[in-house]
């Protein structure tokens, strides 16, 4: 078994990255890496969904900061989706990390943030 | 050779020389079908021919050499320069050139000859014996005859029960005239030969069938069985003595702690059947890991027999175990019910099965729970291990079940299963078995793990288990486990060389407390970034205690916290 899958999908000016299983030292680094290699220039941001993560340790809250500052370097947004009381909630807060990120609760919320976020610019 | 002596005119009869009725035909120019003499007549050298080709030595040669052999006996017999046999090769209705004496081209080209053409195609269309006294002025096909100097030529079919297996043929590089004798003797070797050469290459086939089917078959079953700490698992394949068949088992590892099993029996045995195997494992894999519980994926295996449109039937169970929960989700198309091996002995669980794979359209397979308590093992197994004529089958699961009573692990299962039910003549049907251990959780751990990423995956389910078996209530179990995950991670990255490859954990517990101690013999590097700061930050957020003792042999975190209510 893999410990963890990605599923990518593209929405209008977005990139929605699905995670589910564990992310730890042995997988976090490719989760990274898929995501950022996945996104097109044109998206204005990725939504990183990690509510169905069971796991992620401090190798994959790096790789998450790792994720933000790829994005910002080409001027695109990473909102990730986490809900209150999740595994990946709880890994945040142990870690004093609770804000790698502008955070939603549901992947439409993501959506539109970076929908509004256009329309302003 | 005094032999020579007893050549008779190239004049002699045509005339039929069997008894059964046969196809007669215009033989090919300068060919004459010759009759056998009426009786053998007892004379030493026929004696003696008789016993060059029914040595019982001969049924002992695999098809090469008993070719090889029968080609220097003939050869012998006769005193001819050239011997050769061509085999018959039904789907093209050609001969082919099997083996050769003097003419050794013949195979060496793969001479093809159709049946009813030229001399060897005669002899089998015709199925008489044809004598050539004179090859220039033959209707013969096969070039290498001439090319070689071939003069004279006598030759006839082999026939076994009826059927032409393929033809025979001696030759001389001097014209010569074979008689009646000489034709006794070939048609006693093609007589004695023919069985023989049937039976070698039959079961020349079948080796080659056996053997092809066993390499597929393996190739078709999982390699090596994932390793899950807490939840042993041990399986067997034994293929039948003849022919291989369509068993399989397979371990699928899934998320959030759970482990399946399957085991499964396609209908009907050798490469087809083991084919069919290879995609049904295939199916049902990939279904389980879509997500699907076992009632699930086995509908969709089914429907996916269903739409193979050709005629395919199968009988699965597949048991799902969560290793947190001690439950089984299970569920079964048509297979033998599951035997649970308990410390009191083991004993059939009733489940009642759904149609076999491929049976009927729409089928449904409902999934069925039970709990396999701390200990108890489930065990699968496909019907050639329980079925023996003229035993009812319910005995033959009675008498699997006594032979399990004893065993405390998978393994030792597998391996009393398959002493005490194998029998000694040999297996008819194929065997696959698999078992599935809800092993104990120690109340202590002390273990010596490899220093490599993938084992945190382990460490977490293994830890999960114990601290759920402690008593401890959600919130504990995760931050536990992070907190020694990530403890792990650290004595992971310690690990360079020259640094040991492994680290060491131990737990246990005490008055509703924890206490947990990851050793590593690695030289303490400073938390490099904010990673591995991170880390740490995250064990002392999520322990009661920590302590760190850097020392020069290595680091040690001992970490204790409260099972409930922190």
């Amino acid at each position: 078994m893999s410990l963890a899958d990605v599923q990518i999908t593209l929405a209008p000016n977005a990139l929605v990255a699905h995670v589910t299983g564990e992310v730890d030292m042995s997988n976090a680094e490719e989760m990274g890496a898929t995501v950022i290699g996945a996104t097109p220039n044109e998206a204005r941001g990725v939504v990183l969904d990690l509510s169905a993560v069971e796991y992620l340790d401090s190798a994959g809250i790096y790789v998450i900061y790792g994720i933000r500052s790829s994005l910002q370097a080409r001027g695109q947004a990473l909102i990730l989706v986490i809900p209150p009381r999740s595994p990946v909630h709880d890994a945040l807060r142990l870690a004093g990390a609770e804000h790698p990120g502008e955070v939603t609760e549901q992947v439409e919320e993501a959506l539109r943030v970076i929908e509004d976020a256009g329309r302003t610019d | 050779m005094a032999r020579h002596a007893r050549r008779v005119s190239h004049t002699c009869e045509v005339a039929e020389i069997h008894p059964e009725p046969m196809r007669r035909g215009r033989l090919g120019s300068g060919q004459i079908a010759l009759e056998p003499p009426a009786v053998l007549t007892e004379q030493p050298e026929e004696v003696r021919s008789s016993y060059l080709f029914s040595d019982p030595a001969l049924a002992e040669l695999p098809l090469e050499r008993l070719l090889d052999e029968l080609l220097n006996r003939i050869q012998e017999a006769l005193s001819v320069d050239t011997v050769a046999i061509l085999l018959l090769d039904d789907d093209a209705q050609q001969l082919v050139a099997r083996a050769a004496k003097g003419i050794e081209e013949e195979v060496e080209r793969g001479v093809r000859i159709p049946i009813g053409r030229g001399f060897a195609g005669r002899i089998a269309s015709e199925r008489v014996a044809i004598f050539i006294a004179d090859v220039d002025h033959a209707d013969i096909l096969n070039p290498i005859l001439r090319e070689k100097g071939i003069r004279s030529l006598l030759g006839v079919p082999l026939i076994v029960e009826g059927n032409l297996i393929g033809v025979l043929h001696v030759g001389s590089l001097t014209p010569r005239t074979f008689g009646p004798d000489d034709l006794g003797v070939l048609q006693l070797a093609a007589a004695r030969a023919a069985p023989a050469i049937e039976r070698a290459s039959l079961s020349a086939r079948l080796r080659h069938e056996h053997s092809v089917s066993i390499a597929l078959q393996r190739s078709l079953l999982p390699k090596g069985l994932a390793d899950f700490t807490s939840v042993p698992v041990a399986a067997r394949y034994l293929p039948a003595r003849e022919e291989v068949g369509g068993d399989w088992y397979d371990v699928i590892e899934l998320p959030r702690g759970r482990v399946g099993v399957v085991i499964g029996d396609v209908v009907g045995h050798g490469i087809a059947a083991a084919a069919l195997m290879g995609r049904l494992r295939t199916a049902l894999h990939a279904y389980s890991i879509e997500g699907h519980g076992p009632g699930r994926t086995l509908e969709l295996v089914d429907r996916f027999v269903q739409s193979l449109n050709e005629p395919a039937m199968a009988t699965a169970a597949y048991a799902v175990f969560d290793m947190y929960t001690s439950k089984v989700a299970y569920a079964t198309a048509g297979h033998l019910p599951p035997i649970i091996v308990s410390p009191t002995g083991a004993r059939v669980r009733d489940v009642p099965p759904a149609p076999p794979l491929g049976a009927f359209p729409y089928g449904r397979c409902p999934e069925h729970e039970f709990t396999l308590e701390s200990g108890e093992m489930l065990f699968l197994y496909t019907d050639g291990l329980v079925e023996r004529r003229g035993v009812p089958l319910t005995d033959g699961i009675e008498t699997l079940c006594r032979s399990l009573d004893d065993s405390a692990s998978p393994e030792e299962a597998c391996l009393a299963a398959v002493a005490d039910m194998l029998p000694v003549a040999g297996l008819q049907d194929d065997v696959a078995v698999i078992a599935l251990q809800n092993r104990p959780v120690p109340s202590e751990l002390h273990l010596r793990l490899p220093a490599e990423p993938k084992t945190l995956a382990r460490v977490r389910r293994l830890l999960r288990r114990w601290l759920i078996e402690r008593g401890a209530d959600e919130e504990a179990v995760a931050e536990v486990t992070i907190a020694v995950s990530e403890a792990c991670a650290n004595a992971i990255e310690h690990a360079y060389p020259p640094s040991p490859a492994s680290f060491e954990l131990d737990a246990w517990g005490h008055d509703g407390e924890v206490t947990v101690a990851v050793r590593d013999r690695g030289r303490w590097r400073a938390p490099r970034g904010l990673n591995r700061g991170r880390g740490l930050s995250i064990i002392i957020a999520a322990m009661d205690d920590v302590q760190i003792d850097r020392m020069e042999s290595g680091t040690e975190i001992v970490m204790r916290r409260r099972l409930r209510h922190r």
